[in-house]
């Protein structure tokens, strides 16, 4: 091997990822010659001395952005799932406001021809005597008694799409009086439909800088059962930047028993809180 | 004569290697990085902070040798794990996630410098006095920093392309094979345009220090 052939080879020996049989030659060669001696222990000084070089280490600046960026695009494509989510069930829903509401009104219109027909009778005669008076006062009292019951329970007991219709009806309201946003908070913490919870929730995202608004929220949070409605909760206290959400948020996160999805958000809420 | 230098083969002085170590949770180490890519490719963005956490270090030195700046180190730093993040649906099965991060730090290294108009200055050595030394013997810390402020105004001093061939050549974690798919080029040339590199480098640094004795 001449110069020329054993310095052509040198890249391979200092890369040191050969095996020795497979620079034999080249040592061999180097052992009988000063002047590649002198080529390649130049080389190899330079390339320990690169080798050595202290490595630079990264401000903290660098790690903060890089979990602030993580957190953010977590966040991101959170919302969108959730967003997706959430267009689903308003799909669901004014699918059965269509269907809900004609046959409702149809359902209340028969109940109330039957119910007239049964009591608009003709007034009594005045020939009839005290006791039976009193009987027919009773029996009215006892009857208007019952009306109001039947109203009432009919009242709570509308169908979902009607009360959806009530609480998205708000949503058209600039100003809505306090008595509009407890009736809001009232239907996001009782309504035992998801959906309407979710409206409720919608609606109330305007009002977000009323304090009264975020302590509703907020109460309403820890008894809420479904994952979605939480998720959304604690999106809108961390969009409203409640701070006095973080105790709750942190109770969530150590709740082993929650759900996962729910943690997760709690856990990027408190980030962003 | 020749045992007279220090063994060609650089064992534990690997800048990849070594901060890489420091920076690594033993408990995250048995999941390899390719899984754990490709977690991040499949929704799991947690699992991206794993990978942060070995590789950033090193990325980052790679950067500051190839920029002679900390600041533009870390600003493409950051950019590349933001284009992983943005690109991670591209993460190929048979990948390599070491070799694909430092596809993506040159990328955005090239961005870099495209976009500052200008080539990177060699770095002024004066400039490097602050520059972490971790030479554990104090006695001759003083001619060890001078000398690796040489190099580096060397290393300042070389194309960026011979710089970073030089640089990706020495990460003792790339196969040529992947250096090579890195620059593009075929892995002799890849060979041949290291060791270009590194006589140039030899050249550039060997007369530095001659400068300085007289």
């Amino acid at each position: 091997m001449n110069c020329t052939e054993a310095q052509e080879r040198f890249a391979d020996v200092l890369d040191g990822r050969l095996p020795e049989a497979g620079t034999a030659e080249v040592r061999t060669h180097l052992a009988s010659c000063p002047d590649c001696q002198r080529e390649y222990s130049s080389l190899a000084q330079t390339l320990v001395e690169l080798d050595a070089l202290p490595a630079a280490k990264p401000g903290p600046a660098l790690r903060q952005n890089f979990y602030a960026m993580l957190e953010e695009e977590k966040n991101s494509a959170a919302s969108i799932a959730a967003a997706a989510a959430r267009h689903r069930h308003h799909t669901r829903a004014s699918v059965w406001r269509w269907i809900l509401a004609p046959a409702g009104a149809g359902v209340l219109a028969l109940g109330g021809f039957l119910l007239g027909s049964r009591y608009a009778q003709p007034v009594p005669g005045a020939g009839m005597d005290p006791a039976t008076k009193q009987e027919l006062a009773d029996l009215r009292a006892r009857v208007d008694s019952v009306g109001q019951m039947v109203g009432i329970s009919l009242l709570q007991q509308r169908s979902t799409s009607e009360r959806l219709q009530s609480v998205l009806a708000t949503l058209d309201q600039k100003n809505p009086d306090q008595k509009v946003i407890s009736d809001l908070i009232g239907s996001l913490a009782l309504d035992p439909s998801t959906n309407v919870r979710l409206s409720a929730l919608d609606a109330l995202y305007p009002h977000a800088g009323q304090p009264i608004v975020r302590s509703g929220v907020l109460a309403t949070l820890p008894r809420e059962q479904n994952p979605l409605v939480q998720v959304a909760m604690i999106d809108f206290l961390v969009a409203a930047r409640d701070r006095e959400a973080v105790p709750e948020l942190e109770r969530i996160v150590r709740n082993e028993t929650a759900d996962r999805v729910v943690r997760d958000a709690a856990q990027r809420g408190l980030a962003q809180l | 004569m020749i045992a007279a230098y220090p063994d060609i083969r650089v064992e534990s002085s690997s800048l990849v290697v070594n901060s890489a170590s420091d920076a690594v949770d033993s408990a995250t180490e048995t999941v390899s990085d390719h899984d754990l890519m490709l977690a991040v490719r499949d929704g799991d963005l947690a699992a991206l902070g794993d990978l942060f956490e070995r590789h950033h270090g090193p990325l980052f030195g790679f950067l500051v040798k190839l920029t002679g700046h900390r600041n533009a180190a870390e600003d493409i730093a950051q950019t590349v794990f933001q284009r992983m993040l943005k690109y991670r649906h591209t993460y190929r099965d048979d990948g390599s996630f070491t070799a694909w991060m430092y596809h993506l730090g040159r990328r955005c290294a090239a961005d870099h410098f495209r976009k500052s108009n200008a080539a990177p200055a060699p770095t002024d050595p004066a400039n490097l006095q602050d520059h972490a030394d971790e030479t554990p013997h104090a006695g001759d810390r003083a001619a060890t920093r001078d000398d690796h402020a040489l190099l580096h105004f060397a290393l300042g001093r070389l194309d960026r392309d011979d710089r970073e061939v030089l640089l990706l050549s020495r990460f003792q974690e790339l196969s040529f094979a992947e250096v090579a798919a890195i620059l593009e080029c075929s892995v002799g040339a890849a060979k041949v345009r290291a060791h270009r590199a590194l006589r140039q480098l030899r050249d550039t640094y060997f007369k530095l220090q001659k400068e300085k004795l007289t």
